[in-house]
């Protein structure tokens, strides 16, 4: 992998992005989404960039799977494009990033293959935002058994966990496990690989967050449904606790020293207010933490755009505009089915990330 | 049973009276039966009460869930992860005897799962999954309940009728008739005996001239 030499790279994308970036919808147009109906909204997406992915799909899709599915693309075209105008090292720093969607899109398709679906199922819930794109996911949906999707995944980075859990998973058809290890290895990857770049240790740090994140979330999910025992396997390393500390904390029973002994370790201002929050009120509820991690998102993206404007020429602008046009779908996806769901505006709007 | 095909016997009479007595008899134990089955009845429409609530209340939860799952991750992903979800959940068909009446007794197996058991990783999911999913395994959890106590309703009340019925039948139609029967037969026998002894009189006293 070549080094970049000098500012010049950073400069180039920096300025490209600045251009993608002040495409995207700004937060005064959700609040206006939220207030039309259903119709008026898909009509206003149709006048956006997501407008040649909604021509493509019509024939195949409709209504607000079509607005879905063509969110989707869009996102994996957008994606597609800015790896091709990355130079070296950060184009292989944003694909290690992005790889999580591979990691997606090769489990759905291995699951479904297991379970006998028919490709053009399985095709209609493949996102290939990642390096793995739409014509290798075609060859890979061509195989008909999932042992021979593995072979033709001999040359992915994360090809070795694939080798080694996949034999385990297609004996007892279960691929929880090789899910949690594609991601942890995803974790340790995107680490070893931020090394290697300009303001990387700031990334790092970022990604570390999100680890701890991550961590803390699921042992508030495992609690909330009482399950007991061991839960190193479901923790990700390389976050500020190690999970030999994850388990002891999570082996304590009372709610609020459990708590307490998260906070003692957390460092993050927001992550340990959001602690609070949650001891204050006593209670482990789902839902309460579904708002908390959106309000954590928020937190992440602002300090993403901090990072970005402190650090124009780094890989922060490239993750700023990922993570945003990410979230962009994400909100417009929100908007559509809570308004199919009817689910009132104030409630919608709560789940937004703006 | 009309009277004319009635043949006033004593021999009938006593057939009669033998079938009056097993009528009686088996009217009161269906009276009896019905009361029983009335008093089940209104056992099982109370837990009906509470299931068919319990289910509406399951239903709701279940359809906010998905309404707002669906709004944080997409159908996309929810389709992804359904995909994960390899072991359908069994049912055991079993049946019990209430008053002679055989109703259902279903059994549900690995309906409820863990978190951990469900089959999709907890590292690239979110918390709203768990919920959702929760909240459709106690909604199909209580599809199976409501299935055994309505269907159980539904046959002590068809029970309950035909029991009703047959009790009706007996007091108002098969009982008058039978008893009508034996009164005619008895009027008759009388009649005959009466008809008899005059006839013997009258025979009497024409020998005795």
């Amino acid at each position: 992998m070549p080094a970049l030499v000098g500012p010049s790279p950073y400069i180039y994308v920096g300025t490209r992005l600045r251009v993608r970036k002040a495409k995207l919808i700004p937060r005064d147009e959700y609040i206006r989404l939220l207030n039309m109906g259903l119709p008026e909204i898909t009509r206003s997406i149709q006048e956006t960039t997501y407008k040649r992915e909604i021509d493509e799909l019509s024939t195949a899709f409709s209504g607000i799977d079509l607005i879905e599915v063509a969110l989707s693309w869009n996102l994996a075209k957008e994606y597609q494009k800015l790896l091709e105008i990355l130079p070296g090292p950060l184009q292989h720093l944003t694909s290690s990033y992005l790889r999580r969607w591979d990691i997606q899109n090769v489990l759905t398709i291995l699951r479904g293959k297991d379970q006998g679906l028919p490709a053009g199922r399985i095709k209609e819930v493949l996102v290939p935002a990642g390096e793995l794109d739409r014509a290798f996911q075609d060859r890979l949906l061509a195989e008909d058994s999932p042992a021979k999707i593995v072979d033709l995944l001999k040359g992915w980075r994360l090809y070795p966990v694939l080798a080694r859990e996949f034999e385990e998973a297609a004996e007892s058809g279960w691929f929880a496990r090789l899910e949690n290890e594609l991601y942890k290895q995803f974790y340790a990857d995107v680490i070893a690989d931020a090394r290697g770049v300009k303001k990387g240790r700031a990334f790092i740090d970022y990604v570390q967050l999100e680890i701890d994140i991550r961590n803390l979330q699921n042992l508030f999910r495992l609690r909330a449904q009482h399950e007991r025992g061991e839960v190193m396997e479901f923790m990700v390393p390389g976050g500020s606790f190690s999970v030999e500390e994850l388990q002891h904390i999570y082996d304590i029973e009372d709610l609020d020293a459990f708590i307490d002994a998260l906070m003692e370790r957390v460092t993050e201002r927001k992550l340990l207010a959001v602690l609070e929050d949650l001891k204050k009120e006593g209670a482990l509820k789902e839902r309460s933490l579904q708002e908390k991690e959106i309000a954590l998102t928020r937190v992440k993206l602002a300090e993403m755009e901090r990072m970005t404007k402190m650090h124009p020429f780094s890989i922060w602008p490239i993750l700023a505009y990922l993570e945003l046009k990410k979230f962009e779908v994400f909100n417009l996806r929100a908007i559509t089915r809570g308004k199919e769901s009817k689910l009132p505006p104030e409630r919608i709007r709560g789940y937004l990330v703006m | 049973m009309a009277l004319r095909d009635v043949k006033p016997t004593r021999s009938e009479l006593i057939n009669l009276k033998r079938k009056i007595k097993l009528s009686e008899r088996g009217y009161n134990i269906l009276k009896m039966k019905r009361d029983g089955l009335i008093l089940e009845f209104f056992k099982v429409l109370g837990e009906a009460k509470n299931s068919r609530g319990d289910l509406m209340e399951k239903y709701e939860h279940a359809s906010e869930m998905i309404a707002l799952l669906n709004t944080l991750e997409g159908t996309i992903n929810i389709k992804a992860a359904a995909f994960s979800v390899k072991a359908t959940p069994t049912i055991d068909l079993k049946s019990k005897n209430i008053m002679g009446v055989v109703v259902p007794e279903i059994e549900a197996a690995s309906v409820r799962k863990g978190i951990t058991d469900r089959g999709y990783g907890l590292i690239g999911t979110s918390p709203a999954l768990d919920e959702t999913a929760t909240a459709y395994e106690e909604l199909v959890e209580s599809v199976i309940r409501s299935a055994e106590i309505e269907t159980t309703m539904k046959k002590l009340l068809d029970e309950i009728e035909s029991t009703k019925r047959r009790v009706n039948a007996l007091e108002f139609k098969v009982i008058p008739e039978l008893s009508e029967a034996r009164d005619f037969i008895k009027m008759r026998l009388d009649e005959m005996e009466r008809e008899e002894l005059f006839r013997l009189k009258k025979i009497k006293a024409r020998t005795s001239v």
